[in-house]
C-alpha cells in the first residue's frame, strides 16, 4: 500500500509538461472535437453556407480553446490547488466591478471591459466557484463535511455570486451556479439530512422567491407554463423554437434548408437557440445524437473524477463534468420548451466565446486532475 | 501512520464519492433521456402539426385594399370620394428605444408630450409587433422629412390609404349615406375585406351600391423572415378599383331645397322626374354630416345623433310613415271611379259632418260644403264626400288601387333603407289584430287616416303615376344610356278617370276656393297640379285651429303635385311634421322647389343636348398672341 503510494507519487513528479500533453484521456478530446465540429457546421448552415461571420471565428476560439485545454491539463493539480482561493477572490471582484462599472448590452449588465477585451464575468466565477468548493473540500475532514458550519460556509461561497449574478439580472447564470455548486456539495458528501431539508424548505420559500423576481422572469416563467398565452410577445421563443424542431422531423430538412431557421424566424438562432436550428435541418436523429455525445462526454468525465484518488480532483473533474451537462440540460431544456427562456448558451456548441473558453478551462482542470489522478495531499 | 490515516480519508470520502458520482451519472442520464423523449414527441410524434405551423410562417399574403368608386351626382359632381392620407406607424419591436424615437419625431413632425406619453403608454400595454398609429394627416412636407430621417427612425413606417370624404356635409348625408368599419358578418370571400381600416358601406348609397363602389381586392403571396422582411414575391393579383355609382339627384336643387328644408323644423321633400323615376331632390331635415361617422365618430357623439328628438340620421324622405290625410283623396277617387261607385256628375251632400253605425265623422269645414261633385270635392278636399264614396266601395277595392299607385310597398330604387309605410285591409286586420275589418275604418282610410301610413316617396310616386298614367318607379341612380330607357307600363286604368282627378288636383291649387293656392309658381306660364293634406295625430286636433296646440300635438302638412299641368315633367311629395295644414305650410315648401324645378329644369336642358362648352382649342385661338 505504502509502495504503491509512493511509486504513484514519484510517477507524478517525473511527468513533465510534454509527457503530461500526450497522456491525456484522448477518446474525450475526440467527442470534444465532435461536438463542436457539429456546432461549427451549424454556424455555417445558419449564414446561409458560409464560413462568416460565424462558423470561421468559432473554428478559431474553439482551436484556442483546445489549446487552452491542453495548456490547463499540462499544468499539475497541486498549482491549480494553490491558485484555487485567489480564482475565487478575483472572480467575485470581477462581478462586483460588473456591478460597478459594467456597461449594458441588451439589456443587461454582465460584460466588463478588460482592455478592450469583453469578458464575462460571471464565466469566470462559473470556474473559480468549482475550483474553489474542490479546494474547500480538500482541506476538510470527511469527519467535518456534515457539520452545520462546513455546510454553511460553502453555501456563503455559492450565494456570494449568485446574488451579484441576480443583481445583473442574469437568472439563467444564477441557476447554473447554484445547480453546479450544490451538486458538488452533494458529491463531496453532506449528509442526506441536508438534502432533504433544502427540498421541504425550497417548497416553502418558492412563494417569497416568485415574488422578488423581475416582471420580465416572471413572465417568462408564466409564459413558460403556457407559451401561447402570449404567441407574438414573451412566448415567441418557444413557439418559433418548437416550430422549428416539429419541423425537422425525424431525419431533418437537410442543412441548410430549414425554413425556420434560415427565414429568421428563430431569434438568437446563431446563439442560444442554436440547438433548434441543428434539430431542424439534422432532424431527430442529428439532435439525439448530439445529446448523446454530451451525456457520454459528462460520464467520461465523472468516470475520470472516480479514478482519482484526493479529493480535489475528484471534485473538480466531476465539477467539469457537472457544469457541462447542467448547461446542455438548460439549454435544450429551453429550447424544446421545457424551461423557461433563460440566457444559457449550449457549452461548445453555440455561438461566442467566452463560454467556449470557460467549458475549455474547465475540461482542462478535469483533464489535470485525472493526469494526477494518483496524487495524494495533505490537508 | 500518519499517511495512513490520511489516505484512510481518502478512501473513506473516496467510496461516499464513487456511490453518489454514481446516482449523479444516473440522474444525468434519466435527465438526458426525459430531454430525448420531449424531443422525439416534438420531431416525430407532433411533427406534422409543427410542419404545417412552419408553412404558414414561411409565406404571408399581403393585401391590397381597392379604391372605392365615387358617388357622382347626375352632373358628374363628387358627392363621395377619396382622399389619400398619410398614416405615420411605428412598430415597437422594430425600434431600439421607443421613447427616443418618438421624442426625435416630435422635432420633425408636431407631436406634443402628453402624445408621446399616450403612445408609450399604448405600446407597452399591447403587443410590441403591432404598429402604433402616430399621425393619420400628414403633410406633404412631413413625409418628406420622416422619409429622409427614416434611417435613424427605426420602426417608423409611412402608410398611405385613402379616406372617405363627403364634400356635400349634410346636404347628402341621407342619400350617401357613410362607410364604416367591416362586422364580422359582412365579411365575404374578398379576403381584402379583414384588413383592418377597410371600410365598407353602412347607410343610403353607400350600402346600397357597396358591391359596386369596393371593387376587388388584390394580393401578393410573399415569402417573409420573422421581422416581417420580404424575401420574395411568389404570386401577384392585382386589385380591381370599384366603379362609380351616378346619382340622379341634382346637386344644385338638392342643396337649395335643404336650404329651404332648414327653415322648418322637420320636413321632407322628394321631386322625380315623372316619365323615368329619376329621384333629382330627396332631402330630409335635420340631416347628419357623413364626414363625421366615416372619419371615426366618438361613442358619445353617436349616441347623441341616436338619441337627438329631431333623429337626424333618419331619412324622413324614405322612412318617414305619415297618415297621408287629404293627399291620399286622389285614391279614394280613382278607386272609385275605376269600380263605377261614382261617377263625376252626381254630388253627394255634404252637412258638416257623416254619421255611420252610430259614428260621426266630421268634415274638416264645419259648415259644411254643400252637395259635391268630384271635381269640387277634389278642389275643396271635402272629406264627407269621400267618407261616402270609400264606404260604398270597402276597404279592398281601396287599399288594390293604393297599391297600384306605389303605396304599401318598398322600390328597388338604390335605397335600402325604406319603409313600406301601411295599407291595411281585411286580412291585415285580422292577422294583426286578429279582429274583423269595421266600416267605420274604411271610411276613415278614405280620407289617408286610420291605419294608412306613406312615406314621401310614396307620395311622389302616386303623383307621378297619376301625371303620366304609368307605373312609375323611382330610381335614386341616372342610366348610363338615358335613351334606351323605356317608358314604364301603363297603370291599366281608365284614361277618362286619371283626367278627371287631374283635373281635381289642378282645380286644388288654381281655381278659387282650392285648399292649395299657395302652390302657384310665380311663373303665370307654368301650371301646378297639386293636392294639400293635413293628418291628424292626435284627437286634440280635430280640425280645430292648430296654433294654441302644443307643436308636436299639431298635425302634419303634406302637399303632393306635379308640374307643368299641360305636359307633366316632375312630381313632387312635401311634407312638413307638425306644420299644420297642408295648405299653409307643405304647399309654400313645395312652391318654392317646384320655383327651383323650373328655373334649373334639369331634364329638359339634358333633352336639348349639352351647352357647347369651349374648347382648348377656341380659347387659345381667341387669345391674343
Amino acid at each position: 500500500m505504502r509502495n504503491l503510494l509512493n511509486n504513484n507519487d514519484l510517477a507524478d513528479h517525473r511527468r513533465g509538461f510534454s509527457d503530461r500533453i500526450w497522456s491525456v484521456y484522448w477518446p474525450l478530446i475526440v467527442l470534444i472535437v465532435c461536438i463542436a465540429t457539429l456546432g461549427i457546421i451549424a454556424l455555417w448552415s445558419v449564414a446561409g453556407g458560409s464560413f462568416t461571420p460565424y462558423a470561421e471565428r468559432q473554428t478559431l476560439r474553439f482551436l484556442f480553446g483546445l489549446a487552452l485545454l491542453f495548456a490547463v491539463s499540462a499544468v499539475p493539480i497541486r498549482i491549480w490547488m494553490t491558485m484555487a482561493y485567489p480564482a475565487y477572490l478575483a472572480a467575485l471582484v470581477a462581478l462586483i466591478a460588473v456591478w460597478q462599472v459594467g456597461f449594458e448590452m441588451g439589456g443587461a449588465k454582465r460584460w466588463i471591459n478588460l482592455g478592450g477585451f469583453s469578458v464575462q464575468s460571471s464565466e469566470l466565477m462559473k470556474v473559480a466557484l468549482v475550483l474553489m468548493l474542490a479546494r474547500y473540500y480538500q482541506m476538510l475532514p470527511p469527519s467535518k463535511v456534515s457539520h452545520p458550519f462546513w455546510v454553511g460556509l460553502p453555501l456563503v461561497f455559492i450565494i456570494i455570486p449568485i446574488a451579484l449574478v441576480l443583481r445583473q439580472p442574469d437568472l439563467g447564470t444564477a441557476i447554473l451556479i447554484a445547480s453546479v455548486g450544490l451538486t458538488m456539495m452533494f458529491l463531496a458528501g453532506v449528509s442526506w439530512f441536508y438534502w432533504i431539508a433544502l427540498s421541504i424548505g425550497g417548497a416553502i420559500s418558492a412563494p417569497y422567491i416568485w415574488e422578488t423576481l423581475r416582471p420580465y422572469q416572471k413572465e417568462r416563467v408564466l409564459t413558460f407554463l403556457d407559451p401561447d398565452r402570449d404567441p407574438l410577445g414573451a412566448g415567441y421563443h418557444i413557439l418559433q423554437s418548437k416550430i422549428a424542431l416539429g419541423s425537422g422531423g425525424f431525419s431533418g430538412r437537410g442543412l441548410m434548408q430549414g425554413t425556420q431557421s434560415q427565414l429568421n424566424f428563430l431569434p438568437e438562432r446563431h446563439t442560444d437557440f442554436l440547438f433548434a436550428v441543428f434539430a431542424e435541418e439534422a432532424g431527430f436523429a442529428g439532435a439525439a445524437s448530439l445529446l448523446g455525445l454530451y451525456l457520454v462526454t459528462a460520464l467520461v468525465l465523472m468516470s475520470m473524477a472516480v479514478r482519482c484518488k484526493s479529493q480535489f480532483a475528484r471534485l473538480l473533474a466531476s465539477g467539469a463534468a457537472i457544469a457541462l451537462i447542467i448547461y446542455t440540460i438548460v439549454n435544450v431544456a429551453m429550447v424544446i420548451g421545457m424551461l423557461p427562456v433563460v440566457g444559457a448558451p449550449l457549452p461548445l456548441f453555440s455561438y461566442g466565446g467566452t463560454s467556449m473558453l470557460t467549458t475549455m478551462v474547465l475540461i482542462g482542470l478535469a483533464m489535470s486532475a485525472y493526469l494526477s489522478r494518483d496524487e495524494v495531499f495533505r490537508r | 501512520m500518519k499517511r495512513l490515516k490520511k489516505s484512510d480519508d481518502g478512501v473513506r470520502s473516496g467510496g461516499v464519492f464513487t456511490r453518489r458520482s454514481l446516482l449523479v451519472g444516473l440522474g444525468q442520464t434519466a435527465i438526458m433521456a426525459g430531454l430525448g423523449t420531449r424531443l422525439y414527441q416534438l420531431q416525430v410524434s407532433d411533427a406534422s402539426r409543427y410542419r404545417r405551423l412552419a408553412e404558414q410562417n414561411r409565406i404571408d399574403i399581403q393585401m391590397f385594399v381597392p379604391t372605392r368608386g365615387r358617388i357622382l351626382d347626375r352632373n358628374g359632381e363628387v358627392l363621395a370620394g377619396n382622399q389619400e392620407i398619410r398614416r405615420l406607424v411605428i412598430i415597437p419591436d422594430l425600434t431600439n428605444d421607443l421613447a427616443h424615437t418618438l421624442k426625435l419625431l416630435g422635432r420633425i413632425i408636431s407631436l406634443p408630450q402628453d402624445r408621446q406619453r399616450l403612445l408609450l403608454r399604448r405600446a407597452a400595454k399591447q403587443n410590441r409587433r403591432i404598429p402604433l398609429l402616430i399621425s393619420t394627416g400628414l403633410s406633404w412636407e412631413e413625409t418628406a422629412k420622416v422619409n429622409v430621417l427614416m434611417p435613424e427612425l427605426s420602426g417608423v413606417q409611412t402608410e398611405s390609404g385613402y379616406e372617405r370624404i363627403y364634400p356635400m356635409g349634410a346636404d347628402f348625408g341621407h342619400l350617401t349615406g357613410y362607410v364604416g368599419a367591416i362586422e364580422r358578418f359582412e365579411i365575404d370571400d374578398d379576403a381584402a375585406l379583414r384588413l383592418p381600416g377597410v371600410r365598407i358601406g353602412k347607410a343610403g348609397v353607400e350600402r346600397a351600391f357597396n358591391d359596386a363602389l369596393r371593387g376587388r381586392g388584390g394580393h401578393i403571396k410573399v415569402e417573409i423572415d420573422a421581422k416581417g422582411h420580404i424575401l420574395r414575391s411568389l404570386d401577384k393579383t392585382d386589385s380591381i378599383a370599384g366603379g362609380d355609382v351616378k346619382l340622379s339627384i341634382d346637386t344644385r336643387l338638392q342643396r337649395r331645397a335643404m336650404h329651404r328644408l332648414r327653415k322648418e323644423k322637420r320636413a321632407s321633400v322628394v321631386a322625380m322626374d315623372i316619365h323615368s323615376g329619376q329621384i333629382m331632390i330627396m332631402a330630409s331635415n335635420p340631416a347628419y354630416d357623413p364626414q363625421l361617422i366615416s372619419s371615426g365618430i366618438s361613442r358619445d357623439n353617436w349616441n347623441k345623433l341616436l338619441t337627438e328628438p329631431g333623429d337626424p340620421l333618419n331619412n324622413r324622405s324614405i322612412r318617414g310613415q305619415y297618415p297621408p290625410g287629404s293627399t291620399f283623396k286622389m285614391v279614394t277617387a280613382m278607386a272609385a271611379l275605376e269600380a263605377g261607385v261614382i261617377d263625376e256628375v252626381e254630388r253627394i251632400p255634404c252637412y258638416g259632418r257623416y254619421t255611420h253605425g252610430g259614428h260621426t265623422f266630421k268634415c274638416w269645414k264645419s259648415s259644411g260644403h254643400r252637395r259635391v261633385r268630384l271635381h269640387d270635392a277634389l278642389r275643396v278636399s271635402c272629406d264627407v264626400y269621400f267618407y261616402e264614396i270609400a264606404r260604398r266601395l270597402g276597404i279592398n277595392a281601396l287599399s288594390a288601387m293604393a297599391r297600384r299607385l306605389g303605396f304599401g310597398q318598398t322600390f328597388d330604387c338604390g335605397l335600402l333603407e325604406q319603409k313600406p309605410g301601411l295599407i291595411p285591409d281585411e286580412d291585415w286586420k285580422i292577422s294583426r289584430f286578429n279582429r274583423g275589418w269595421l266600416e267605420g275604418e274604411t271610411i276613415l282610410a278614405g280620407i289617408g287616416q286610420g291605419y294608412v301610413l306613406a312615406t314621401p316617396l310614396q307620395l311622389a310616386v302616386m303623383a307621378a303615376r297619376i301625371a303620366s298614367g304609368r307605373e312609375v318607379t323611382p330610381t335614386i341612380v341616372k342610366p348610363e344610356k338615358p335613351e334606351n330607357v323605356q317608358l314604364a307600363n301603363s297603370l291599366g286604368v281608365n284614361e277618362k278617370h286619371l283626367e278627371l282627378v287631374r283635373k281635381g288636383m289642378f282645380a286644388a291649387v288654381n281655381e278659387g276656393g282650392g285648399t292649395g293656392s299657395n302652390a302657384q309658381l310665380p311663373f303665370s306660364e307654368v301650371l301646378v297640379a297639386g293636392k294639400t293634406g293635413t293628418s291628424q295625430i292626435s284627437r286634440k286636433s280635430s280640425y280645430r285651429s292648430n296654433w294654441n296646440l302644443k307643436w308636436e300635438d299639431r298635425d302634419h302638412g303634406l302637399f303632393v303635385s306635379y308640374f307643368p299641368f299641360k305636359a307633366p315633367r316632375y312630381a313632387v311629395a312635401a311634407i312638413v311634421e307638425h306644420g299644420g295644414s297642408g295648405g299653409k305650410s307643405a304647399a309654400p315648401l313645395a312652391r318654392d322647389i317646384m320655383t327651383d324645378l323650373v328655373a334649373l329644369d334639369p331634364i329638359n336642358r339634358e333633352n336639348s343636348g349639352p351647352e357647347p362648352a369651349p374648347e382648348d382649342g377656341q380659347l387659345a385661338a381667341r387669345r391674343p398672341t
